[in-house]
């Protein structure tokens, strides 16, 4: 053989071995060969099995054993270096007491029976006049907050959104300044989603943050009819937005979006 | 599909002047943590960075598993250790040549490929190298890939079409060799021949054109 078919030869079992359907003749083969200085595994070759690998499996749909995630996180012991602040691990350890204490059913009852008397306590017995009233609420509303953003943003950007396939009958914009960091949506037609079943999804492409759109958040639409103004939840910092998708996803969102359902998209 | 076509749609329309890959299509979330490569925070020891990595990948890792191993206590053990490979081996990763999925998905194939091996009375079958010994940037330009979603969707596409019949079987229907066999009724050599070459040919197109080691690049 020359060396190009030796070469070959070689390319061909490494696949099989990627693929792990050697046999043990060709097993004996590619052993040899692999000793052959001028055969030499190819990472790519295993690297495209790998991303095949992933891009068919769903894993949306995918029901991990019970207690499997519980005993990856206790594996990670003999490598962290680092764990999260000492404020987090007190919250957390918290929760376990309080876990503790409702786990017990007497207990329990016992907390909400107090809670439903000092509830009715306070409605009947309190009077209303000598009530301190708490600091004025502060809290706007999204409605509001977009008008704001929109006459006091000097950067303001508003991009009409388009909806496609069965949204069609969708309309609305969003509003966003990169200086505030602060965006609304504001849609119309968009059909009432069941959050137990499936939320609606805002992704963010910002050419000169990352090549990958940033999550703005999951959203929901109780109303099917009017508008409703969704506040848009960048966990990362936008610099200059060039499109706005809207996804209809899994309860929670996804990290990944397979794009199953792209409902509406705006281009800034 | 239909979805599909549509955002393909507003690619082409509306999001194309952006110059962007959106195949991948991930959130900054997953691949950051205030702007830092997850896994690189992985390689520094961050706990929530690897409880965020468990969270992220462990469907992916048990689906990949579950695919080559049947018996469910011994997948789980093969996921284990492929996120152990993925704590050794996450200093390693370099984000130009592979993404998070794909290095992922590597390490779970590489376990669980391994331990169908060691099941299959063949003892002598030298174990595929262990995630500590993958080191992606000593790979050079030869390793360089794409392997966004939909450049892969792409390659594929491309296959001719009795091969690209039997990639469908095997990776996206998961059947096992000799399925494969009954349902086409072609031999089952000629399976693995069409699945190897097809998988070299695959290779090459994702490599990048400029790549040294991609065949289709001039004077290589």
């Amino acid at each position: 053989m020359t060396d190009q078919e030796i070469i070959s030869r070689f390319e061909e079992l490494d696949a099989g071995r990627i693929l792990g359907d050697l046999d043990t003749g060709e097993m004996d083969e590619w052993e040899e060969l692999a000793r052959d200085p001028r055969c030499q595994s190819d990472l790519a070759l295993e690297l495209t099995a790998a991303a095949l690998e992933a891009e068919f499996q769903d894993t949306n749909k995918i029901e991990l054993p019970p207690g499997l995630l519980e005993e990856l996180e206790k594996g990670t012991a003999d490598f962290v270096v680092e764990k999260p602040s000492k404020k987090v691990e007190e919250t957390v350890g918290e929760i376990p007491l309080w876990r503790k204490i409702l786990s017990d059913k007497d207990t329990a009852w016992a907390i909400a029976a107090l809670f439903a008397i000092l509830f009715v306590a306070q409605t009947f017995v309190s009077d209303p006049s000598t009530s301190t009233p708490g600091p004025p609420s502060t809290q706007v509303s999204p409605e509001e907050a977009s008008k704001t953003l929109v006459a006091e943003a000097k950067d303001l950007i508003r991009a009409p959104f388009e909806g496609g396939g069965d949204y069609k009958g969708m309309s609305g914009e969003v509003v966003w300044s990169d200086e505030r960091q602060e965006g609304y949506m504001s849609l119309t037609n968009l059909p009432v989603n069941d959050p137990k079943s499936k939320q609606y999804q805002l992704w963010i492409v910002d050419p000169t943050r990352d090549e990958k759109p940033v999550d703005g958040g999951v959203f929901d639409i109780g109303l099917a009819e009017g508008t409703t103004v969704i506040p848009i939840r960048n966990p990362l910092v936008i610099r200059d937005p060039k499109a706005f998708v809207i996804t209809l996803e899994q309860p929670g969102g996804v990290v990944v979006s397979k794009q199953e359902i792209v409902v509406a998209a705006a281009n800034s | 599909m239909r979805s599909w076509v549509f955002f393909v749609g507003i690619r082409d329309r509306q999001i194309s002047n952006t110059g962007l890959n959106l195949s991948l299509f991930v959130s900054g979330a997953e691949t950051d943590i205030g702007g830092r490569d997850l896994l690189a925070l992985v390689a520094q020891g961050k706990e929530s960075a690897m409880d965020r990595c468990i969270k992220e990948y462990a469907p992916l890792v048990w689906s990949i598993v579950r695919r080559y191993v049947q018996n469910t206590s011994s997948a789980e053990d093969v996921v284990q250790e492929t996120f152990i490979d993925l704590w050794r081996s996450a200093k390693r990763y370099d984000s130009s040549i592979a993404t998070h999925t794909t290095f992922v998905g590597l390490l779970a194939r590489r376990r669980a490929i391994d331990h169908t091996r060691k099941e299959s009375r063949r003892p002598r079958l030298e174990p595929m190298p262990e995630g500590d010994s993958l080191n992606l940037a000593s790979e050079g330009p030869n390793a360089l890939m794409k392997c966004e979603r939909e450049v892969v969707r792409q390659a594929l596409a491309k296959l001719p079409e009795e091969t690209r019949e039997i990639f469908i079987l095997h990776f996206d229907q998961g059947m096992t060799h000799p399925e494969i066999v009954e349902w086409t009724g072609l031999p089952l050599g000629t399976v693995k021949t069409r699945l190897r070459r097809g998988l070299i040919e695959l290779r090459n197109q994702l490599r990048p054109a400029n790549s040294p080691s991609n065949p289709q690049t001039p004077n290589s």
